[in-house]
């Protein structure tokens, strides 16, 4: 965490445009010289660049993220009331990127070669769709055409279903091309023979045994989808118009809004690790030979 | 041309989808001649609550004392109001002042104000308040741009009586009352000041048909109606409370969702729809479109004569010459933009037109260019004099060009090639586009500048505007630097013969489009789609906002 | 784990197969892979003499042609301009093409730099750049592309160069991943057996057996590349005017998607089919690396 906080603070340093200017109004803004001396002045920015840095830690250890410079009130404050939506998002779209990615490697794996390609087509396929683009055609199909479903996000469930599914059918077909190795290496194993050789069907043998082989490398890659989703909330929350940390982020680059964009790094920087925690205990958990490794 | 400010219309239906867009022009422009005013159907009805979603920024402070643009405008003519406003036909009319004289010497104005106007805190409305205003404007600590601008030759104001206010110049103002009917000096309760600038940037408190209840950042503003609002402008349609209960001010960015969600039923109004969606509801009497193109400049390309290759006013005028953009806006913009010759807005009654400067001529740009040296070609067509290329630098805001837009600068890319000219274009983001000007590090460049009145030619192309702000902004992009332009725009600033004004505004323009220092596009565009059951909905003719409170829903 | 170790699970999953799989692989002549290399082989004539397939120049306007649809006369239609959207998407070609392999690229050597330092450093630079790419990695990818963009302007190459940045701390962990595969393997346990200096061991023996599956890898990252640029010029970062770029097409289109399909219709097609050949292709390498070994 440390780290993530001394990289961004020099990478926002690096860019171009006066802080005191971001402070003032933003650019385009004809603060006169009293003005800007004194913001200078109140936000420490005369300071050396090093002074100013060691300050920034010293706040960051007592759980101060500053006051945004654009909107003039505490980032905790800000990113608190952004953090759940976003989540949600996040967490919502990983939820139905799994249940399909699941659904489509066990339909499609072991059926013979054409299911086969066809799987793998719609999974790269899928993988490769930009999701603003998605976007446009999802809205057209279920809000303009149909009229089945909001445009806008406003805080209700079926406003979140457009952009829940515009972030997960990309990420599906990322799990998918694991789950079906995982599935096909599975489908190999002797317990499957011997199941069937019990007289199990081929559908109660995915649905019992072989799902779970496939779920793990689903796992273990959720703490990088989490990641993913974050970066594709960009582009999501603004064409849905949702309130969130991906907006909040990107409005805050374009202001040089310079605490604000620490936050939200500090703050994605931590969901990375607890997700990274997570998904350990939970590959431990779904996967037995773990655990037996971690006994020993 | 428009007739007035602010025209709707509904015209036929669309035959053809897109082949038909070019035809449909004629259609759409004979359309906006005849301005008619939203045919309002039926008698208003009381009560539901109007959704508005906002393409525009979110603005970080909802006070437009506080910096001062756009976006601030749109939203704060819900619930605050000024000393005056601005009829169709360009007429300064009452609003919070009933009256106003200038001193004989023009270095003093009075303005009287209504009576019993109350602030929706209980404060009154009166000549301590007016000077509360002035003062908060003028504080550097309240980091005005615009207001503070526009406050420029105001001194002080004193109170002569409770509902008199002089204020005293430091010279003659002929744009001060245009300057005060803008939403950048609109009124506020002193009370509302006083609470500091954290809590006044959440909710000013005015005199307005709304009240601001709470801001969702990211989301949405919900205002309510103000019960006891008595102070509509003298050409409201009527006096009293608004009809609708609040508005729920939604901000969303996205153009396409905007209109996904106008066409489902989710919101009443959007604003800064694409030309195409407003082109496709055309004919669907489920829309109505308000176009209401903002006052002060025009949408122009400025031409930077303060540098090499522009300071030669041949190769400036090569490049008008060289450029086609008629085609392009036609298409482009689905017949909702006519072509512009001004320097200003055709809103304003004094803009100057002059469409023999920008007939387009490639032989007379390749002649032009040959007398000024520029006779050598690159492999690649570029023109080239003394080893230097003749590359024009063009920085664009993605921020402030709409799609339709940075295509059009495509086609005067592509079309000024054919002379011999590069033109660079690079989309940046706002901070960057304002980094590349105050570095002069252009050619060409196009930026928004609205401002009621006239008086925007001073700010734009008077010589004083070239010197940079301490921020590093400086308006007069063109560099323009003539003691002519300056005296004659000095001379309009000042004087108190209409007469006079009009004339000497009308040299300036010539001076200033003859000297080809830019190539005018068309309005700056702005317009709302409505659905058809919101009735009674106007732009207001001052800068084209919204106005609500004359409006009613239908069921 | 990230989306290319991901793929290099996949690539994995096929070595671990291979016996199963190369008995189908003798069967089937690999329909999915002739056409994934004709639509290569279109792709990079597209970028060598993309003047022989274009129909008309690419930045060629005409705005009274503007939204026409699909015909005889522009096989892709027309774009808000007038121009061939087809003459376009091939001129686009190169551009698009070059961002995605150059992206890799920087990622790739990037990648490459650090997993060598981890992997034969010794354990303090292996636990260094171990935590420097974590910390690379709690970035989301788009916000670095951001940074870098806002730092060195926008245009195709800082795009270029931000995917590619935003892509290294994956390669960096396979490749050390790989490393340490190797270096405790039989054969490199052999040459230092024999007295062989460790640059000369890896330079002649780690780098060789590295080096197949990352070019497998490589192949695979072109086409998400391309995606993830074309999300930067959604954003108005990538691409500058007049260059056709995929990204940017199905930007610009996405406006008019209900007027004029073609515009992102076919610029989408073209991501699509280069993500799916090159990956079709990269896995018909590794099988062929396989065999090989």
């Amino acid at each position: 965490m440390w780290a993530v906080a001394t990289l961004t603070f020099f990478a926002i340093r690096l860019i171009p445009g006066d802080p005191a200017q971001a402070i003032l109004g933003g650019p385009g803004s004809q603060a006169s010289q009293e003005a800007l001396d004194q913001v200078r002045r109140d936000y420490g920015l005369d300071q050396p660049l090093l002074v100013q840095y060691f300050a920034m830690l010293g706040r960051l250890l007592t759980g101060d993220l500053g006051d945004s410079y654009a909107l003039k009130v505490p980032v905790a404050e800000l990113l608190g009331a952004q953090i759940g939506g976003t989540l949600l998002l996040a967490v919502l779209s990983l939820a139905l990127a799994w249940v399909l990615a699941l659904a489509l490697s066990l339909v499609s794996t072991g059926r013979g070669r054409i299911a086969t390609a066809v799987g793998e087509g719609v999974e790269l396929t899928a993988a490769a769709l930009p999701q603003f683009w998605l976007a446009a055609v999802l809205i057209a199909i279920f809000s303009t055409g149909l009229g089945w479903l909001p445009p806008v996000a406003t805080g209700t469930p079926s406003g979140l279903v457009l952009p829940v599914v515009t972030l997960a059918i990309p990420l599906a077909g990322f799990l998918a091309q694991v789950m079906r190795e995982s599935l096909l290496d599975a489908m190999a194993q002797p317990f499957v023979i011997s199941a069937r050789a019990r007289g199990e069907s081929a559908v109660g043998v995915r649905l019992r045994h072989t799902i779970r082989h496939a779920a793990l490398p689903g796992i273990s890659l959720s703490g990088w989808a989490l990641g993913w989703l974050l970066s594709g909330a960009v582009v999501v929350e603004t064409i849905f118009a949702i309130p969130g940390l991906g907006r909040t982020l990107l409005q805050a680059v374009t202001l040089r809004d310079i605490p604000v964009v620490t936050g939200v790094v500090l703050l994605i920087a931590l969901v990375y690790v607890v997700m990274t925690v997570l998904t350990d205990v939970a590959s431990r958990i779904a996967d037995p030979r773990l655990r037996q490794e971690a006994g020993r | 041309m428009r007739a007035a400010p602010v025209t709707a219309t509904t015209t036929k239906r669309r035959a053809g989808i897109i082949a038909g867009a070019v035809a449909l022009v004629t259609t759409i422009t004979l359309a906006g001649c005849q301005a008619a005013e939203p045919e309002a159907s039926g008698d208003p009805v009381e009560g539901g609550t109007l959704v508005y979603a906002s393409g525009d920024a979110e603005p970080t402070c909802l006070d437009p004392h506080v910096g001062g643009n756009y976006p601030q405008a749109l939203i704060a003519g819900q619930f605050l109001e000024s000393l005056v406003s601005r009829d169709e036909s360009g007429e300064i009319i009452p609003w919070l002042a009933e009256s106003w004289e200038p001193a004989d010497d023009q270095l003093a104005w009075e303005f009287t104000l209504r009576e019993g106007i109350e602030f929706t805190d209980g404060t009154p409305l009166d000549a301590e308040a007016v000077k509360v205003n002035v003062e908060h404007l003028k504080d550097p600590a309240t980091q005005s741009s615009t207001g503070y601008l526009a406050m420029g030759k105001v001194e002080s104001v004193e109170v002569v009586s409770d509902r008199v206010a002089r204020f005293v110049l430091s010279a003659p103002d002929s744009a001060l009352l245009e300057s005060l009917a803008q939403p950048w000096t609109a009124i506020q309760s002193p009370a509302g000041i006083a609470r500091g600038m954290d809590a006044n940037c959440q909710a000013p408190v005015g005199t307005g048909p709304f009240i601001v209840d709470e801001w969702v950042k990211q989301d949405h503003v919900s205002l309510v109606r103000n019960d006891d609002y008595a102070s509509a402008p003298a050409d409201a349609a009527h006096t009293g409370p608004a009809y609708l209960e609040g508005i729920e001010w939604r901000f969303v960015p996205d153009s396409s969702t905007r209109y996904a969600a106008l066409q489902g039923g989710q919101v009443d109004v959007i604003d800064n729809p694409q030309p195409d969606t407003i082109a496709a509801t055309e004919g669907d009497d489920a829309f109505t479109w308000i176009d209401a193109p903002r006052p002060g400049a025009s949408n122009r390309i400025e031409l930077n004569s303060g540098q090499a290759p522009f300071d030669d006013e041949r190769v400036r005028e090569a490049f008008i010459r060289a450029v086609a953009v008629n085609d392009g806006i036609d298409s482009l913009f689905f017949g909702t933009a006519e072509r512009s010759y001004s320097p200003l807005s055709s809103v304003e009654p004094l803009a100057h037109s002059d469409e023999t400067l920008f007939e387009t001529d490639v032989d007379a740009a390749n002649t032009l260019l040959d007398e000024a040296g520029w006779t050598e070609r690159d492999s690649d067509g570029t023109r080239m004099k003394d080893g230097a290329r003749l590359t024009l630098r063009f920085p664009v805001s993605t921020n402030q060009s709409i799609p339709a837009e940075q295509s059009l600068f495509e086609q005067v890319q592509a079309t000024a090639k054919e002379a011999g000219f590069e033109v660079v274009i690079s989309l940046l983001d706002l901070s960057s586009w304002y980094g590349a000007l105050f570095a002069h590090e252009y050619e060409i460049v196009s930026a928004p500048y609205t401002k009621v009145g006239p008086d925007v030619l001073r700010i734009l192309y008077h010589s004083d505007s070239i010197t940079p702000a301490p921020s590093g902004y400086f308006a007069n992009l063109a560099q323009l630097d003539d003691p002519e332009v300056d005296a004659l725009l000095t001379g309009a600033a000042s004087t108190s013969d209409p007469a006079e004004r009009a004339a000497l505004y009308e040299q300036a323009q010539q001076l200033i489009l003859g000297g080809h220092y830019l190539l005018p596009l068309y309005d700056q565009q702005n317009s709302f789609l409505l659905s058809a059951n919101l009735q009674g909905a106007r732009a207001m003719p001052t800068v084209s906002t919204p106005s609500f409170s004359d409006a009613w829903l239908i069921d | 784990m990230s989306e290319l170790e991901l793929r290099q699970t996949t690539i994995d999953a096929e070595v671990a197969h291979a016996p199963r799989r190369r008995a189908r692989a003798a069967r089937l002549p690999r329909a999915g892979t002739i056409v994934a290399g004709a639509f290569v082989l279109f792709l990079l004539a597209a970028t060598i003499v993309p003047g022989l397939l274009e129909t008309q120049d690419p930045n060629q306007i005409s705005p009274g042609e503007a939204f026409e649809s699909p015909s005889l006369a522009h096989w892709f239609g027309t774009d808000e301009s007038g121009r061939d959207v087809y003459s376009r998407v091939v001129a686009g070609t190169g551009t698009s093409l070059l961002i995605g392999v150059t992206a890799t690229f920087i990622g790739l050597a990037l990648g490459l730099v650090l997993g060598v330092l981890a992997g034969f450093g010794g354990r303090v630079v292996d636990y260094g750049v171990n935590r420097l790419v974590e910390v690379l990695f709690a970035f989301p990818g788009l916000l670095l592309a951001l940074l870098v963009i806002v730092v060195y302007g926008p245009g195709p190459v800082t795009a270029t160069i931000a995917v590619g940045l935003s892509t290294a701390p994956g390669y960096a962990r396979i490749i050390r991943g790989q490393f340490v595969a190797i270096r405790s393997s039989q054969y490199v346990e052999a040459a230092r057996v024999l007295g062989h200096s460790r640059g000369r061991v890896i330079a002649r023996h780690v780098l060789p057996n590295a080096l197949i599956p990352i070019f497998v890898l490589a192949t695979l990252g072109v086409g998400q590349a391309i995606v993830w640029a074309a999300a930067l010029s959604y954003l108005g970062l990538g691409a500058q005017p007049p260059a056709a770029e995929w990204g940017a097409m199905l930007a610009a289109g996405r406006t008019y998607l209900s007027v004029a399909w073609w515009m992102t219709v076919f610029p989408g097609l073209m991501i699509v089919g280069t993500t799916i050949s090159t990956t079709v292709l990269g896995r018909a390498l590794a099988r062929r690396g396989r065999g090989d070994a």
